[in-house]
């Protein structure tokens, strides 16, 4: 088939702008989740490498690529190898088919002080807008578990069994009450494609005929109880605290990644923040208004892009800000009560909100 | 051009991660290699038009049953546990079947799977076709599945509890 | 558009190698495994058949399959851990109680 070069080279590029800013998740959280947690726990955090600590990320990268790359002689090599890769795969991909911007018609070019006229076309800023939407997000989310398997297990080494087969079972357990909590939005848009939440979250709840409030889906009630649940099993299926069985640290010495030193533990850092970057987009998009800027019509121009980017951007940082504060103010729930929350709470409660958003939009009122 | 290159790369995928499975001492490796084949499965699911059921085989096959299978695996600690050597009488009967019964269902498959021209029009199989077909036409077995999964699960749980542990809770 | 009867190729090779895998293993695990191989070759064909003739009654068959393969392996692998907890073997010439 016929291939436009505009369009492999806009992919290209959108390509890069989402790598480079997921790849740059990593040393941003990290300078924020310590001097957040310092901020919390009433104390100074980094403040020598640079002014305020900016540099930590900096100190940290060097230090992971000079430490020495300890392999136990036990271990299963290929496997254990391998491992950080499979748990760094699903972080990556899995933020291809969230919109983080606002459609425009694109005329022409402006680049290095040359005008390249194309046809016009509408430049989507989504990686890949398939049919199927969301549910690639949830089959990627379910690959995440063999890499914290896989590593737990090859490690021979009991403590990263443990850790590796609880953090396991609890991201399988979450997953189904994510993907039936996300039910509830995808039903409000009609559509699997997250463009398409996104787009019918553009608008306006009129309360009592003076309110203007932005159709987001945090603003309706039916919605409520599965935002809540996809936002706790979100925290679930990253493995962060409360939720935190993978890494457990009082507990398990490190769990999964007990074994694992320099650059394939940076690599399971990596993956962890990348993860948590791209749930953060998820709940931004389903529940938050996505890249939809409040009581402002953004214009189908390069500007309302940029604007949409803008809003979208701060959305997801303030969404990982709260990733980061419920870190350090909850404490870690016991297994079984874990497990418990996720199957007999969670599950019947996202059920209840499908049938509850079903009902809203037979009655016409969603 | 381009479908070609991903359905040859994908097909050899699957197939050697296939001969993996089945000729790896290691069941761990077996399983994992599984999993690629599946994924790569699911690619060819993809090129077929059906990419609902791609991402279904990736959710469930890859993501839930595998996970299910190394769980058995790495509980039960299987790969320390040395698989006795097949008897070469049964391996040589079993590889030469196998072979015959490949080159054979190959050869019918070209001589006799010729097709003619497909329908004209796009084939719809989006997610809403998919749905109206499911609770229309096949609504009695969608909803018998889920009494089966009923009685898998409660199976499940049955199965794999131990006697000694039904023997102690009674007084 | 790729020809249907690659699909079909392909889905006749691995089903082969599923019926190898059943044939000359003896770990009940990877045997198990290479029925789920011969499930999924099967479904090729099912999606195969389906795009040819651009009917759905092809893809919600495969979706019955997946769903009966997920059940099929969950009481499966009970069955192998009970066999398992009796056995303390995973080796299927074991399972012989009743051989002649």
């Amino acid at each position: 088939m016929p291939f436009d070069p505009t369009d492999i080279a806009l992919s290209v590029v959108k390509i890069a702008i989402v790598l480079l800013a997921l790849l740059n998740v990593t040393p941003i959280m990290v300078w924020v989740e310590r001097r957040g947690s310092a901020l919390i726990q009433d104390r100074p955090g980094p403040n020598r490498v640079g002014p305020f600590g900016l540099f930590q990320s900096f100190a940290d990268a060097l230090k992971f690529i000079l430490k020495e790359d300890i392999v136990p002689q036990t271990a299963n090599k290929l496997l254990y190898t391998i491992a950080p890769a499979i748990g760094l795969l699903p972080a990556l991909t899995t933020i291809a088919v969230v919109p983080w911007g606002r459609s425009f018609t694109l005329h022409d070019i402006h680049l290095f002080g040359r005008t390249f006229f194309v046809q016009p076309r509408l430049f989507e800023p989504i990686i890949a807008n398939v049919n199927v939407g969301v549910l690639v997000v949830f089959a990627l989310a379910s690959l995440s578990v063999y890499g914290v398997t896989v590593a737990g297990w090859s490690s021979n080494n009991k403590y990263s069994l443990f850790g590796g087969i609880r953090a396991s079972a609890q991201m399988i357990s979450y997953e189904l009450a994510l993907t039936l909590a996300a039910v509830s939005a995808l039903l409000a848009a009609g559509s699997l494609r997250l463009s398409d939440v996104v787009w019918r979250q553009t608008g306006y709840f009129v309360l009592f005929d003076t309110i203007k409030l932005p159709a987001w889906n945090c603003f309706s009630p039916a919605m409520w109880l599965s935002m809540i649940v996809f936002i706790v099993s979100g925290f679930a299926e990253t493995n962060r605290l409360p939720f935190d069985f993978a890494e457990a640290e009082a507990e398990l010495v490190a769990g999964y990644h007990t074994e694992y030193s320099s650059m394939k533990f940076a690599l399971f850092f990596m993956g962890e923040y990348m993860a948590m970057a791209t749930m953060s987009t998820l709940i931004t998009t389903l529940f938050l208004g996505g890249w939809d800027i409040p009581w402002y019509n953004e214009p189908a121009t390069f500007l309302g892009f940029l604007l949409s980017v803008i809003a979208f951007e701060v959305k997801v940082s303030i969404v990982l800000f709260i990733f980061v504060w419920v870190r350090w103010t909850i404490p870690r729930l016991k297994y079984d009560i874990l497990m418990r929350l996720g199957w007999k709470v969670f599950l019947p409660l996202a059920v209840v909100n499908i049938v509850l958003v079903a009902l809203f939009i037979l009655k016409g009122w969603i | 051009m381009f479908e070609y290159v991903v359905f040859f790369f994908f097909a050899a995928v699957a197939v050697i991660f296939a001969l993996v499975v089945i000729l790896h001492r290691n069941p761990v490796v077996s399983a994992l290699s599984l999993v690629v084949s599946f994924f790569s499965l699911s690619v060819m699911y993809v090129l077929l038009d059906a990419p609902f059921l791609a991402v279904l085989q990736v959710i469930v096959y890859a993501g839930a049953i595998m996970v299910l299978f190394l769980f058995v695996i790495m509980l039960l600690n299987l790969q320390h546990m040395s698989e006795p050597a097949t008897r070469p009488i049964q391996q040589f009967l079993g590889y030469t079947t196998s072979a015959a019964f490949a080159i054979g269902l190959v050869y019918y498959v070209i001589k006799y799977a010729v097709f003619t021209a497909m329908p004209s029009g796009p084939f719809h199989t989006e997610s809403s076709a998919i749905g109206v077909a499911l609770f229309e036409s096949y609504v009695f077995p969608f909803e018998m599945v889920s009494i089966l999964l009923l009685a898998a699960i409660v199976g499940a749980l049955l199965l794999s509890g131990r006697t000694t542990v039904r023997s102690e809770v009674q007084p | 558009m790729i020809p249907t009867q690659w699909f079909l190729i392909l889905s006749a090779i691995l089903f082969a190698i599923g019926v190898c895998g059943v044939l000359t293993r003896k770990n009940g695990i990877t045997i198990f495994m290479s029925i789920e191989l011969m499930v999924n070759a099967v479904n090729l064909t099912f999606l195969a058949y389906a795009r040819q003739f651009h009917q759905l009654h092809g893809l919600i068959f495969v979706f019955f399959v997946m769903a009966i393969a997920a059940a099929e392996a969950a009481v499966g692998l009970a069955i192998f851990i009970s066999l398992f907890h009796h056995r303390e073997t995973i080796d299927v010439d074991e399972a012989n109680l009743m051989h002649w």
